[in-house]
């Protein structure tokens, strides 16, 4: 069983081991199920049920046009979790996904038994470096990723062509940029009401890296682990990674 | 699939024909996939295909196959160049392994 429907959307969904339930989210564009697939959710899964799903328009689920909205995307997270879990959950999020994570953790106090936030930008429209990204093609993104990405790229074969068509949909058919520029702070006063524990994991030269530590000086259960890398952490340090978020949760 | 008699050979011939599913384009229906065929290379497989692939693997082999553990045990390069090959051995591996226990 791999499709599920919520929302009025097909979502792709998998699940690997066995324990108590963790639910983790991809970050946008380049992201998919696999960003968690084949790096830390092995090592999670180890002792954990956990389930992965592909964002709304991103890798199997369905190409939705429009709802990349935080709060739209914490509704799809809301419905996947229901039928996940009738338990509180951990939750797990990369990017846009974690900051998803934490608008529904937020949203729904007593769901979330633990919640770990990995590079979460906030609000993910003020950073330089993603108006920057935005503002470019779909070649142009593609060649701002990591080296691994781009030796694919660089061959222009089938992975190339079909990657960055999965961009180009999503930068020219679909609501997302401008959901993502109009995606708000959220107050000091109002993520101090956090009350689960919370593990933000920022790599040292991510530009998102001052968002952990604000994190971690507002949340009253927080605390900040920095990983050497950027904002592509689970491909990045995926061991490291993998350890931090497994002895958080069993901590 | 039964748990007897999981030679090389026969482990290829299931493995090629989930990866021609995977990719369900074809091109791939006719495609030669030897031990020696990589993934990446030869096959273009995307990441999000290989997550298709792992969980074929794990009804195909009735949950022999922890593909996706395998996978994360190995850096980004090994990854990028992994063979056909490699993986049938490790499915042979985890087959044997099962059966004997």
């Amino acid at each position: 069983m791999s499709f599920e429907v919520h929302n009025g959307l097909k979502f792709h969904v998998q699940e690997l081991g066995a324990g108590p339930p963790v639910l983790m989210l991809h970050g946008l564009l380049v992201g998919s199920m696999a960003s968690w697939y084949f790096t830390a959710a092995p090592a999670v899964a180890k002792a954990h049920r956990v389930r992965l799903y592909d964002l709304r328009g991103h890798g199997r689920s369905e190409r939705a046009t429009t709802g990349y909205d935080v709060p739209t995307m914490g509704s799809d997270l809301a419905s996947i979790a229901n039928a996940f879990s009738p338990e509180p959950f951990a939750l797990v999020g990369h990017s846009y996904g974690a900051s998803t994570a934490l608008h529904y953790a937020l949203k729904n106090p007593g769901r979330v038994s633990k919640l770990v936030l990995v590079d979460a930008p906030l609000p993910a429209s003020r950073l330089e470096e993603l108006e920057a990204f935005l503002g470019r093609t779909p070649e142009a993104m593609a060649e701002s990723l990591p080296g691994a990405l781009q030796d694919a790229l660089a061959r222009k074969g089938r992975q190339a062509t079909r990657f960055v068509e999965g961009l180009r949909f999503l930068a020219t058919e679909t609501s997302l940029f401008a959901d993502l520029r109009r995606a708000d702070d959220i107050p000091d006063e109002v993520l101090a009401t956090l009350k689960c524990p919370v593990l933000c994991v920022y790599g040292t030269q991510s530009s998102c890296r001052p968002v952990g530590e604000r994190l971690a000086r507002v949340v009253p259960n927080a605390r900040l682990v920095l990983l050497e890398g950027g904002h592509f952490l689970p491909v990045e340090a995926p061991v490291a990674l993998g350890d931090c978020i497994t002895e958080f949760l069993d901590g | 699939m039964t748990t007897m008699n999981h030679t090389p050979e026969s482990v290829l011939t299931a493995v090629a024909t989930l990866v021609r599913e995977v990719i369900g384009e074809d091109w791939a229906q006719d495609l030669e996939i030897t031990m020696a065929t990589s993934f990446s290379d030869d096959l273009e497989l995307e990441s999000i295909e290989f997550v298709t692939l792992a969980e074929r693997l794990k009804v195909a082999f009735d949950n022999r196959v922890d593909f996706a553990g395998w996978l994360a045990s190995m850096d980004l390069q090994e990854i990028i160049g992994l063979k056909v090959g490699t993986l049938v051995e490790y499915v042979v591996r985890c087959l044997s392994k099962s059966t004997t226990a």
